[in-house]
């Protein structure tokens, strides 16, 4: 089994390390960088927990090999959070909208979040649901993640649509 | 305590406070069981059976045993003598057993097979390597030798006589029966003006929960005892489990969940991996990780629901019931654990919220070369309210009646309840519907769906046939036996809250502190909670059955408000100030005053242990109206608009109850339209990933509008009823029956779940056929 060297820059910080060429980017980002917000619930490219930002694009790092992204900028959800730790402005809608149960889905879903709004598109209900369709969540029904959605895609942020009471 | 500090004056239970947990989980600090995983952990590889049935010849493990990092191989004769298999995890009351008759066989679950290997998924040896992938290379070379032996994969032909036995030992296939009733339904039914029958089947799926299964155990010689990290809703059964298995006592075993990234009943089982685990990490001295990949967990994770059901309805000339009578199969695979709940429960849910004079039902839960089963979100309920309620719409159209009236015409109102029933609940306890009014659900829905929204909705998806259909469920919630809690004043002045029931994404740091800040007069910042851990509180029971808010929450009320009581009687009694004058000491004060070299340090330290039990369960009520539209060309329903009224108890956090209620339909449209686990005849598995194995996703799921009706819950302190499984249950039926009205087909017309995107294409064909 051959290792093979990789050289990138995650969450802000620049790693050369050298891994084994069949080592997947997710393992890589949870194993030998310790962030562990990036889930594996599959494997298999189809679940989105493991979703991540490859130069700004929306990857699903279960199906990268970490060779694959040398040289790249990559953001996992420990990279969306504002620097003194508090929640970034997705993770908070997220939460304030109810769209979080037992938080396995969520580092997918706060990725997903973050490239939608990053396109500064402004979206219908069903078009942000079909954006979101590439992860799944198993416990909240997408209502808050939706609602979260709508919220930060909309023309006036605000609590459109949601009878959480959020408060925004 | 005195109000000058941490004051508050508004009640946190029932406001909609923001959940404590979604700050870890948002910025990704959430701490799932793979995470607890360092690089000095060993893996843990299973190796699972191939066949569905048959004898094991013999395993060769040299080869395995000789690869690089490998520190053991073993298989189930070498653990023969040391590990037990694992029993049943519940037994219903005498009184529920004498009622209807109840039996089940003698089984237990092995933790690695012998001789005889029951399901593909069974573990068969166990690896341990210095890396996961050292671990399933030497299991790969691993050598059974089977001689095949004929599966039976439906409970149909397990119940022939000369059907091969899943379990030699037993004389039969059968896991466990059960008949009762009450009235006389041959009598009654006779004369009946309608007489509707059916014969449901709802397929086998179950709560497939994102994060797969994981156990991370290891050696503590300090303290000589296993610590188990276990991905699980019940880890107090675990731990029952690991010391009977093992023979170890309770105080060699910790058990405690990590962040569980999802449970719905698969969770709430315990799994001869756990024990496998703790007894590795025991042997070797090391820590030892089994993280079950996606591919394991269709295979070895506990599956649910796969239930036959032949029911027959009778209702007279104007629709009202006159009898009901259900016999089912439930096909529980080659073993459940919680066979007598599942049975049990379809049992007792058959009666549903109506007035029914005469009923009868006989059940027999069958074991099959499939996989195990567990109770899946709903547990029996679904499968016993989707039978009704077909024959509900059935009779309707047989009565002339729609499917609105003949509901209207037999729920039981609010004159009717309580309503006693002549069944013993499992407790033993006699039923009775703590309700209010189970019609006003009804209408709630009703009224939640105005003409223009179907218009609108017509509008919106102009190629689709739309149609509607209502269901309606009973729950039995918050059962016993009991849940424990702790309580103890630190000396900050701040809490720290145990509670038997452990979290898989039910926001038990924020519902048991609202109820604990109240209890104890306190901000929630002033309040944390441990659940999930055997040293957070010494005995549990766990979270499943719709349980935790209703007992768990009501221990976490009785022992925070003892420990007020106490606390004020500490104040009175050692420093003569009576309760709420100016000079009460604050929280801080006390802590500062019990702590060493305080004035009160001489006195037992602030500290509350107890149990609530509740007398028995506390029932809840719900109707569902789904609006749901289909594809001609493509036969693809799609769930438009849905709303859910039920009748509920206090709602601790009204978020979090309409996250269980919308995560629940979810689940529920996964389970009619979409997810089922295929077995091929001689029970090889045909569904590996979710590829074929489907769960909803954003575009499959409406929005769920929830209607929250107060009803009463005078069984617990804190006037709560269960929740979890409402959102499930109702779906299936009312789903179905949309179905059925938007392609203008017979009621009854749909039988079996899922419903596929093929059986509606021939049906809106054979429509199409029909009216030309
Ligand atoms: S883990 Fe990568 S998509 Fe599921
Ligand atoms: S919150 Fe549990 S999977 Fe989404």
């Amino acid at each position: 089994m051959s290792d093979i060297v990789v050289d990138l820059e995650v969450n802000g910080v620049r790693y050369e390390r050298t891994v084994p060429a069949r080592l997947s980017l997710a393992d890589f980002l949870r194993d030998s960088l310790g962030l562990t917000g990036t889930h594996l619930g599959c494997e298999h490219g189809v679940c989105g927990s493991c979703t991540v930002l490859v130069d700004g694009r929306s990857a699903r790092s279960c199906l990268l090999l970490a060779a694959q992204v040398s040289g790249a900028t990559v953001r996992t959800v420990e990279g969306l959070a504002e620097s003194d730790g508090s929640p970034g402005t997705v993770q908070s809608a997220l939460a304030r909208h109810g769209g979080i149960q037992c938080g396995f889905c969520t580092p997918g879903f706060v990725v997903a979040l973050t490239e939608l709004v990053a396109e500064g598109k402004e979206l219908d209900e069903e078009e942000i649901r079909e954006a979101l369709s590439g992860n799944i969540c198993r416990c909240t029904g997408y209502h808050g993640a939706i609602a979260a959605a709508v919220e930060l895609t909309g023309p006036d942020p605000g609590c459109a649509g949601c009878d959480q009471e959020c408060g925004s | 305590m005195s109000a000058n500090e941490n004051a508050r004056v508004a009640p946190l239970v029932g406001q909609h406070v923001q959940r404590g947990e979604d700050l870890r989980f948002a910025t990704g600090q959430g701490r799932f069981v793979a995470d607890h995983v360092s690089t000095t952990t060993l893996h843990a590889v299973f190796l699972r059976a191939t066949q569905a049935a048959g004898q094991i010849r013999s395993i060769d493990t040299l080869a395995a045993r000789d690869c690089p990092g490998v520190l053991a191989v073993l298989t189930g004769t070498d653990l023969a003598g040391t590990l037990a298999p694992i029993g049943a995890l519940h037994e219903p009351n005498e009184a529920f057993v004498d009622a209807f008759s109840f039996q089940m066989a003698d089984i237990a679950i092995p933790c690695l097979v012998t001789d005889r290997v029951h399901y593909v998924g069974e573990p068969v040896a166990v690896v341990v390597a210095e890396s996961r992938a050292m671990a399933e290379d030497a299991a790969e070379l691993i050598d059974v030798d089977y001689t095949p032996g004929t599966a039976v994969t439906t409970p149909q032909a397990a119940l022939e006589p000369a059907a091969p036995r899943v379990h030699e030992h037993l004389p039969d296939n059968i896991a466990a029966s059960l008949r009762g009733g009450f009235g006389d339904v041959p009598a009654a039914s006779k004369g009946a003006a309608h007489r509707v029958t059916g014969r449901f089947r709802m397929g086998r799926h179950s709560g497939v929960p994102l994060e797969c299964r994981g156990v991370v155990a290891s050696w503590d010689p300090a303290r000589g005892r296993v610590d188990v990290r276990t991905s699980t809703q019940v880890p107090h059964f675990v731990r029952t489990a690991i010391c009977a298995s093992t023979g170890w006592s309770v105080s060699e075993v910790h058990v405690s969940t990590p962040d569980v990234g999802g449970g719905f009943g698969p969770k709430a089982n315990v799994y001869a991996e756990e024990v496998v685990i703790a007894y590795l990490a025991r042997l070797l001295g090391r820590e030892v990780a089994w993280l079950e990949d996606r591919a394991e967990h269709f295979v070895a994770s506990a599956q649910g629901r796969d239930q036959h059901l032949d029911a027959e309805l009778a209702v007279d000339s104007t629709g009202h019931i006159v009898s009901w009578s259900v016999e089912f199969l439930a096909d529980v695979g080659a073993g459940s654990l919680w066979v007598a709940g599942i049975t049990a429960n379809t049992a007792l849910h058959s009666v549903g919220a109506y007035r029914v004079p005469h009923f009868q039902v006989v059940g027999t839960a069958v074991y099959t070369n499939k996989t195990i089963v567990a109770q899946y979100r709903g547990a029996g309920r679904p499968e016993a309210c989707f039978a009704l309620e077909r024959c509900l719409d059935m009779a309707a159209e047989a009565a002339g009646i729609s499917r609105l009236e003949i509901r209207e015409r037999n729920l039981l109102r609010a004159e009717e309840l309580p309503k006693r029933l002549p069944l013993p609940y499992r407790d033993g306890v006699p039923i009775t519907y703590d309700g209010a009014d189970f019609r006003r659900c009804l209408r709630a829905c009703e009224q939640r769906l105005p003409d223009d929204l179907l218009d609108t909705l017509r509008a919106r998806y102009p190629g689709m046939y739309l149609g509607s259909g209502v269901a309606t469920y009973v729950e039995a919630t918050g059962r016993g036996p009991y849940e424990s809690a702790t309580v103890r004043l630190l000396a900050d002045g701040t809490f720290e809250v145990g509670v038997g029931s452990a979290c898989a994404g039910q926001s038990h740091e924020t519902t048991f502190a609202q109820i604990a800040a109240d209890a104890l007069g306190v901000p929630m910042s002033a309040v944390r909670v441990r659940t999930g851990d055997t040293d957070a509180v010494a005995d549990g029971i766990g979270s499943f059955a719709s349980r935790s808010a209703v007992v768990g929450g009501s221990a976490v009320h009785r022992v925070c408000s003892q420990l007020r009581a106490r606390a004020r009687e500490l104040v009175a009694r050692c420093l003569g100030i009576e309760q709420d004058s100016e000079h009460e000491p604050t929280w801080s004060e006390v802590g500062r005053l019990l702590a060493p070299g305080g004035e009160l340090a001489e006195q037992a330290p602030l500290s509350v242990t107890g149990t609530f039990e509740p007398p028995t369960v506390t029932w809840t009520m719900g109707a569902h109206l789904a609006v749901v539209g289909v594809a001609p060309e493509t036969g693809i329903a799609r769930v438009l608009h849905y709303v859910v009224a039920h009748e509920g108890g206090v709602e601790i956090n009204p978020t979090v109850v309409l996250g269980q209620i919308r995560g629940g339909v979810a689940q529920g449209i996964g389970g009619i339209l979409l997810e089922e686990f295929d077995y091929a005849d001689d029970g090889q598995p045909a569904t590996a990933t979710f590829a074929e194995y489907l769960l909803p996703g954003s575009c499959d799921v409406p929005p769920v509008d929830v209607v929250h009706l107060p009803g009463p819950a005078q069984l617990n302190p804190i006037g709560v009823k269960g929740v979890g499984e409402s959102g499930t249950i109702a779906v299936y039926a009312a789903v179905a029956s949309a179905i059925e009205d938007a392609l203008s087909c017979p009621a009854g017309t749909l039988t079996s779940t899922p419903v596929l995107p093929s059986t509606m294409l021939d049906i809106a064909e054979s429509s199409v056929d029909a009216s030309v």
